[in-house]
């Protein structure tokens, strides 16, 4: 599949906002399966300094220096993607079972944003305690399950137990609290799911990217379109690698997910963070479009 | 007079000790030198103790004096610092191999560090299991390829020692992310040397100034200047070790800073001060790496510096650098010895208490296996079934190890088994007896002014109450004593603490723009506070003498209206019984404007200004507000007179006590500005409401005795307003307090060296003018207000100019993720 997507991000502030420095993480990251082309980021107005900074996590940093008193910034990020699907279909394929998996994550020789260790322990948002998702996941995750078979199931289970509902997030809602609620958005999910995993020792990790806005012929819409949406990369051994589960959707991540970028929750890859000087209401707008392009077109 | 020589009769204290382990006990391992030293330490304490009141009572006095103080985590309060008079006494000999111990484990933790950061051999070679860096919530994944440009991942760190059963020296912990302990040993040490005069001395004990100037001459050697700035970064007043961080600046000469206080202008980093921006060459960070800056590590944090990342390319020092504690987990403690030889080509000199992290390979089935002769603890912060604290496995229900074991086998990576290790025990006076203590001894290493490692002669001890170890640096019970490494041959004779003495100077410390700030407005609250409490004690006494009603409607009518102005009476409240009134004034803690908010706010900034100001200072500022008994009114004129009184204690203090410089002016500027803007206020609304007002105003303005003197005749308007407006010499009058606001703005440091006078100066001088040249008659109602409102535009420039903005944290993008 073939996608143009544009993301378009406006701030507006009640007052002037002085010296305000933030990071983008938009630019999607190289991803097996995923070529990124046509790459452009406008920002108005332009920034006194623009710079690629290293991401400690999969993600493409670019911070913005805004000398300049504004009231307003707009945001934009355009590129083509290709996606294609796996070479095997991963639902079906034979997986180490959940100890094996907890093992060798434990004894793989690399600590970057690539290794299944660095995604083991509790992270800031995606905390394990109190321990009250682990226990709930468990019931699907028994030591000798395949860990796709148990992972698959966990993300059903998630899917069906749990009322999506865009009314009731806010970024950095404990898991614990959606969790407790039983709903939330795309975000929340995610999160659940990879407490739910790394209670039992599996490397889990937080995906953001984009979801195909139209859906092909004959298929229902899905949830997510229109904005950035988040899934859950699960680390299931050196053959299968990270593999995408989405909760939101009970799917797997194949040709209707774009990757942005990968890290232990979502304060590792937030689209947008930063600091400045003044104090300021600040509104956002946000519009994402994810369009197929017909492969002849291109 | 060396005291403890003169009374050789004072009973040993140390003839009916009972050690308790014969090889872990200081005294009783001690060799006959080192013994010798501990029986001259306990006759002379002894002696010290016959002459007046208990040594005990003594070291008390001094620990008051010094106004050292420590909170317990949870606490608001903080208490006197627990400081037990019988030393840790070392033999020399037995310090050197622990000081060799010391720096050896330095160097490793150095080369560990350089490794984790740098090519990560160690875990590609599977020497170092990858989980003990990214478990630990240290691990500082921006750092890896960013090594400090002067070679030093390390300036200053400690090791928790203790003597085990075997009489071997062993390290409980490595610290490098906090040197907390450190501003206490050298405060134990100056306490325990005032309280006991010459006898340090005589046990020959070694000095501990050495350290602390190569301390701070290694972090110079590091920067790049010939003369550096070198700051103490410190996460604020509100912290636990904030006394701590605040004497030592003080003792290095090290400006004390928080992260608001700098700044990261291309990619060099520089302190606000009122004179503009100053360079800043290195920080001595007391905060965590991942709160030094928002922009590259926790973006929610706001004790750090926005930016800080980017001036350690340029040779910005940061000392720990950032990531460093990395190696502070429990996981890692265990590792140090099978890496030593790995990493220094020799093996450990100190052993380590042993242990097993259980995700290696076989650590989970023996510690199943022997679970009742474990400590199990977190590997790293917290673990499932244990919190954040440590158990033993013998003392566990068979419930609760049922489950542990559970959660055990599910991550094994948040887990480490330990074997029971007993501390060592030194003899610590309990009621006139000295009896065995378990201890445990933080020992400190920096990096010299060649770049080696000094370790301090000494060191801050802990002394608990039983044999359980808790992770804090002194909890509930604990007792903390001083350290002597003690020489069989005297060594040089000079002053025990202090540092090598620099050239004469007078002030010219820079004034960080958040202390000038904090000045500024800890006088405008307390001025504030005692107008306010002027108004009240005037809305009493009217309501004593004269006839209630008629009172309230007259004079006493507009001082309702002045406390309504200033927070201190609610709209509704206005028509309430004047009792009413000033009772809620004085109780209620929710009017902005009422006695209770506004001595909190004085506290607050107050706090921030410890360091400035003497200990008899911070004992009045930090008293709690009276009780009020009933609502009696001459009980709340007492609770009124006793608050008047310490504000004008503190006054006197400032007056008497404080250097004239920039600090000074600042807190003299608060006073007069807000004292200006009382006069102008009260003025408007007395001058109006004839005899009775004008005689209340004179009260209000504390010129009564003078106009009394002055005019044999009673209140007459235009007298009274001049002296209470426009009398230069009366310091209650407004012209005064303009005229010294025109002074204190000149005499302030200028941006530049144009030497033209700034914004702030010409707006004050602007103020003063029309009161130099008008005469009273020509002053009317809309001259004052015109007056207030050029006062609060001042205000405003003075903020602008010599205060910080406020930073403030962008909220995550939200509504992106609405899928």
């Amino acid at each position: 599949m073939i996608y143009n997507v544009t993301h378009t991000t406006t701030l507006f502030y009640s007052n002037l906002v002085r010296l305000a420095r933030f990071n983008l993480r938009l630019r999607p990251i190289d991803w097996p399966g995923q070529t990124i082309t046509e790459y452009r980021l406008d920002v108005s107005p332009a920034p006194a300094d623009i710079r690629q900074k290293s991401s400690p996590w999969l993600a493409n940093e670019t911070r913005l220096t805004l000398r300049d008193p504004i009231t307003r910034l707009s945001i934009t990020s355009r590129f083509r993607a290709r996606v294609q699907p796996p070479a095997f279909d991963r639902a079906q394929a034979p997986s180490p079972s959940i100890a094996q998996v907890r093992a060798m994550a434990m004894n793989w020789p690399a600590v970057g944003p690539g290794s299944p260790a660095s995604y083991l322990f509790a992270s800031p948002i995606a905390a394990i305690w109190p321990g009250e998702i682990g226990a709930w996941g468990r019931q699907w995750l028994a030591d000798d399950t395949p860990v796709m078979q148990g992972a698959m199931a966990l993300m059903r289970a998630l899917h069906e137990e749990f009322t999506f509902d865009a009314a009731s997030t806010s970024p950095d809602l404990p898991p614990i609290e959606a969790f407790r609620a039983r709903r939330g958005v795309c975000q929340d999910f995610t999160h659940v799911m990879i407490c739910a995993l790394r209670a039992i020792g599996l490397p889990a990790a937080y995906v953001s990217g984009y979801l195909r806005t139209i859906p092909p012929p004959g298929m229902p819409r899905l949830v997510g379109a229109d904005m950035m949406h988040a899934w859950v990369a699960l680390w299931c051994g050196p053959d299968l690698g990270w593999v995408g589960l989405d909760p939101t959707n009970a799917t797997l991540a194949t040709t209707d997910h774009i990757v942005v970028a990968m890290g232990r929750d979502y304060g590792d890859v937030a689209p947008l963070d930063g600091v400045f000087h003044g104090g300021a209401g600040q509104t956002m707008t946000v519009s994402a479009d994810v369009e197929p392009v017909e492969e002849e077109a291109v | 007079m060396p005291r403890s020589r003169a009374l050789p009769a004072a009973p040993d204290w140390l003839s009916s000790y009972q050690p308790s382990g014969a090889a872990s006990d200081l005294y009783a391992a001690a060799s006959p030198q080192t013994a010798a030293h501990w029986h001259t330490m306990a006759r002379g304490l002894a002696a010290l103790g016959d002459q007046s009141g208990g040594v005990q009572e003594q070291i008390a006095r001094q620990i008051r004096d010094m106004g050292l103080t420590f909170r317990v985590a949870g606490d608001e309060a903080e208490r006197d610092w627990p400081l037990t008079p019988m030393p840790l006494i070392i033999g020399g000999e037995e310090w050197g191999a622990i000081e060799a111990g010391v720096i050896q484990r330095a160097d490793l933790l150095e080369r560990l560090i350089g490794d984790i950061y740098g090519h990560g051999q160690l875990v590609a070679k599977r020497h170092l299991p990858a989980p003990i860096l990214t478990g630990s919530p240290y691990f500082a994944r921006k750092m890896p390829g960013m090594a400090p440009p002067s070679g030093h991942w390390l300036h200053v760190c400690a090791m928790d020692l203790t003597r085990g059963p075997d009489g071997q020296w062993c390290v409980l912990s490595d610290r490098v992310r906090l040197a907390t302990g450190i501003g206490y040993a050298l405060e134990n040490r100056l306490a325990f040397s005032r309280a006991t005069g010459s006898l340090l001395g005589d046990i020959h004990a070694r000095r501990q100034a050495g350290f602390f100037s190569a301390l701070r001459e290694g972090l110079a050697r590091d920067c790049q200047r010939d003369r550096p700035r070198i700051a103490l970064l410190t996460p604020g007043r509100l912290n636990q070790s904030y006394s701590e961080q605040a004497h030592l600046a003080r003792y290095l000469g090290f400006p004390l800073v928080e992260g608001r206080d700098l700044v990261v202008n291309q990619d060099r980093l520089f302190v606000r001060t009122i004179a503009g921006p100053k360079r800043v060459d290195a920080l001595w960070r007391w905060i965590d790496t991942n709160a030094l800056d928002p922009l590259s590590f926790d973006v929610r944090s706001t004790l750090g510096v926005p930016d800080l990342m980017a001036t350690l390319p340029g040779g910005a020092v940061v000392a720990n650098w950032p990531g460093a504690e990395v190696v502070e987990s429990r996981a890692m403690a265990m590792q140090m010895e099978r890496l030593c030889p790995l990493l220094l080509g020799q093996s450990a000199l100190l052993k380590s208490v042993p242990g097993w992290w259980c995700g290696q390979d076989g650590a989970l089935a023996h510690a199943k296996k022997h679970l009742d002769d474990l400590l199990i603890a977190p590997a790293f912060g917290s673990a499932e079934g244990l919190g954040r604290q440590p158990v033993v496995g013998a003392s566990l229900t068979p419930e609760r190890r049922a489950a542990l074991l559970a959660a055990m086998r599910q991550r094994p990576m948040d887990y480490v088994v330990q074997t029971l290790l007993a501390l060592g025990q030194t003899p610590t006076l309990v009621e006139q007896q000295l009896v065995p203590r378990p201890f445990s001894l933080r020992v400190f290493a920096a990096r010299d002014g060649q770049g080696r490692w000094k370790v301090m002669p000494g060191g801050f001890a802990r002394i608990l109450p039983g044999d359980d170890e808790t992770p804090a640096l002194i909890g509930t019970g604990d007792l903390s004593a001083d350290v002597c490494i003690a020489d069989v041959q005297k060594q040089s004779s000079i002053g025990h603490t202090m540092l090598d003495a620099p050239g004469v100077v007078r002030g010219g410390a820079i004034l960080a723009s958040q202390s000038a700030d904090n000045l500024f407005w800890f006088t405008r609250y307390a001025e504030r506070t005692e107008f306010t409490l002027r108004l009240l004690r005037a809305l009493l006494g009217g309501s004593i003498e004269a006839d209630a009603s008629a009172h309230q409607a007259g004079v006493g009518g507009v001082l309702i209206n002045l406390l309504h102005a200033g927070g201190a009476v609610r709209a509704q409240g206005m028509s309430e019984a004047t009792l009413d009134i000033c009772a809620d004034a004085l109780t209620e803690g929710d009017l902005p404007g009422g006695i209770p908010s506004l001595i909190r706010q004085l506290q607050n900034t107050g706090r921030a200004l410890r360091q400035r100001f003497a200990r008899d200072f911070w004992l009045i500022a930090s008293r709690p507000m009276p009780a009020l008994r009933d609502h009696h009114p001459q009980t709340m004129l007492e609770v009124i007179e006793e608050l008047l009184e310490r504000l004008s204690a503190l006054s006197g203090l400032i007056a008497e006590n404080m250097m004239r410089g920039p600090a000074h002016a600042f807190i003299d500027m608060g006073r007069r500005i807000e004292r200006a803007l009382s006069i102008c206020r009260v003025t408007r609304g007395l001058q109006a409401s004839g005899q009775e007002g004008l005689n209340v105003l004179l009260e209000l303005c504390d010129s009564q005795i003078t106009y009394r003197s002055r005019y044999l005749s009673g209140a007459a308007p235009l007298q009274v307003l001049d002296l209470v407006l426009l009398d230069p010499d009366n310091p209650r009058s407004l012209a005064f307090q303009v005229e010294a606001l025109v002074q204190r703005i000149s005499g302030l440091p200028p941006l530049d060296d144009r030497n033209l006078p700034e914004q702030t100066l010409l707006d004050a001088r602007a103020i003063l003018a029309p009161l130099q040249a008008q005469a009273i008659a020509d002053v009317d109602s809309g001259t004052l207000h015109a007056i207030e409102i050029q006062l609060l535009s001042l205000s405003d420039r003075i903020s602008e100019r010599y205060f910080l903005p406020n930073e403030t944290v962008a909220p995550r993008q939200q509504g992106a993720l609405l899928s």
